[in-house]
């Protein structure tokens, strides 16, 4: 079976490359989407051994994601990996997302980061605002409850999968748009442990407790989307 | 008065230019009808002011004035919210151009470096 990595791309660099590196040897191929980047990090990721698209404007995380799940569908991935580009996801987690949908257990795998594996420097602000997003995707967008990371950006989805989940939000509020579509159909999901790493860099780049906010309006704004 | 004059004259020209976008196809029928309505419920508004507060004695709210400035809230928000909406359908489109754009773009080159 076929591996993609997709990763979206925006100014990461002096952390893209590395990623890359990491990943290549647990993959057949690294995807990454630059959204439109001024730093070169593009460049960085196509040395490092990446297959880079790039979008000539910035149109956020989930666009970029979209665009390399099309992407790697149309050339034959017969498993997609979504995967941050900031160095924060251990590529170790690669196979344990993937061996579900592997043996034939799953059809889309989500990593979490409250499965017992402890995340490196998550903020108790982060935890607590997580907490709280729980309780929202289960109430307002029927997520289970069973579900315990609700804005998990790692994921492995069969390519089937990927066509049928089929998610629009370009910005941030497609991590719930992917576990709302994928609990809401017939696709079989499970959740795996991973274990993220927070550093003082990621944290100032990464989303903001005013974020959920954000979400939560992108979310409202693509409910009355055709 | 003379404000009642103006006004009036505002509306008429606002519904008389609904309909001429409505027969141009700009306008859906559908939209020109609720525009007509606005205007003309603004013209009756202006000429007799008490219909306001008979509207808003029915309401419940006191004065005439406060039922205006409450519905004319009410359907700022929704023609606001409107907006947003059609902003959003906009974004989307310009990303799934975006996503046009960059696929063919890589095709492109991949067809240039086999030759």
């Amino acid at each position: 079976m076929k591996i993609f990595a997709v990763i979206p791309n925006y100014n990461e660099r002096g952390r893209i490359g590395a990623v890359v590196r990491d990943l290549l040897p647990r993959v057949h191929r690294v995807v990454v989407v630059d959204d439109g980047s001024s730093d070169g990090s593009a460049e960085e990721a196509r040395a490092a051994g990446a297959d880079v698209v790039v979008h000539v404007l910035n149109r956020g995380q989930g666009a970029a994601l979209k665009t390399g799940t099309v992407l790697a569908v149309a050339e034959g991935a017969d498993v997609v990996v979504h995967f941050d580009a900031d160095g924060q996801h251990d590529p170790e987690a690669i196979p344990t997302l993937t061996t579900p949908i592997l043996e034939g257990r799953a059809d889309v795998v989500f990593g979490s980061r409250f499965l017992g594996v402890t995340s490196v420097g998550m903020p108790f602000s982060r935890r607590l605002l997580l907490a709280a997003a729980r309780q929202f995707s289960g109430v307002v967008l029927g997520i289970p409850r069973t579900v315990t990371d609700p804005q998990s950006g790692m994921r492995a989805m069969t390519a089937a999968a990927a066509e049928e989940i089929d998610f629009a939000q370009d910005r941030m509020a497609h991590c719930s748009e992917i576990l709302r579509n994928a609990y809401a159909s017939e696709l079989r999901c499970v959740e795996v442990p991973v274990q993220v790493r927070y550093t003082a860099e990621t944290l100032a780049k990464g989303q903001k407790a005013s974020d959920a906010f954000k979400i939560v309006w992108q979310l409202l704004l693509g409910a009355f989307q055709r | 008065m003379l404000i009642q004059v103006i006004l009036v004259a505002i509306f008429a020209v606002a519904l008389a230019l609904t309909w001429k976008r409505a027969s141009q196809g700009t306008v859906p029928r559908r939209d020109a009808f609720l525009w007509s309505s606005l205007w003309i419920g603004a013209a009756v508004l202006v000429l007799r002011p008490e219909v306001a507060t008979l509207f808003a004695g029915m309401l419940g709210v006191g004065r005439g004035v406060d039922a205006v400035i409450y519905l004319s809230v009410i359907a700022l928000f929704a023609l606001v919210f409107r907006l947003f909406l059609r902003l959003e359908k906009m974004e989307r489109d310009i990303s799934s151009l975006v996503r046009t754009v960059s696929i063919a773009q890589r095709t492109e080159g991949r067809a240039q470096e086999k030759k």
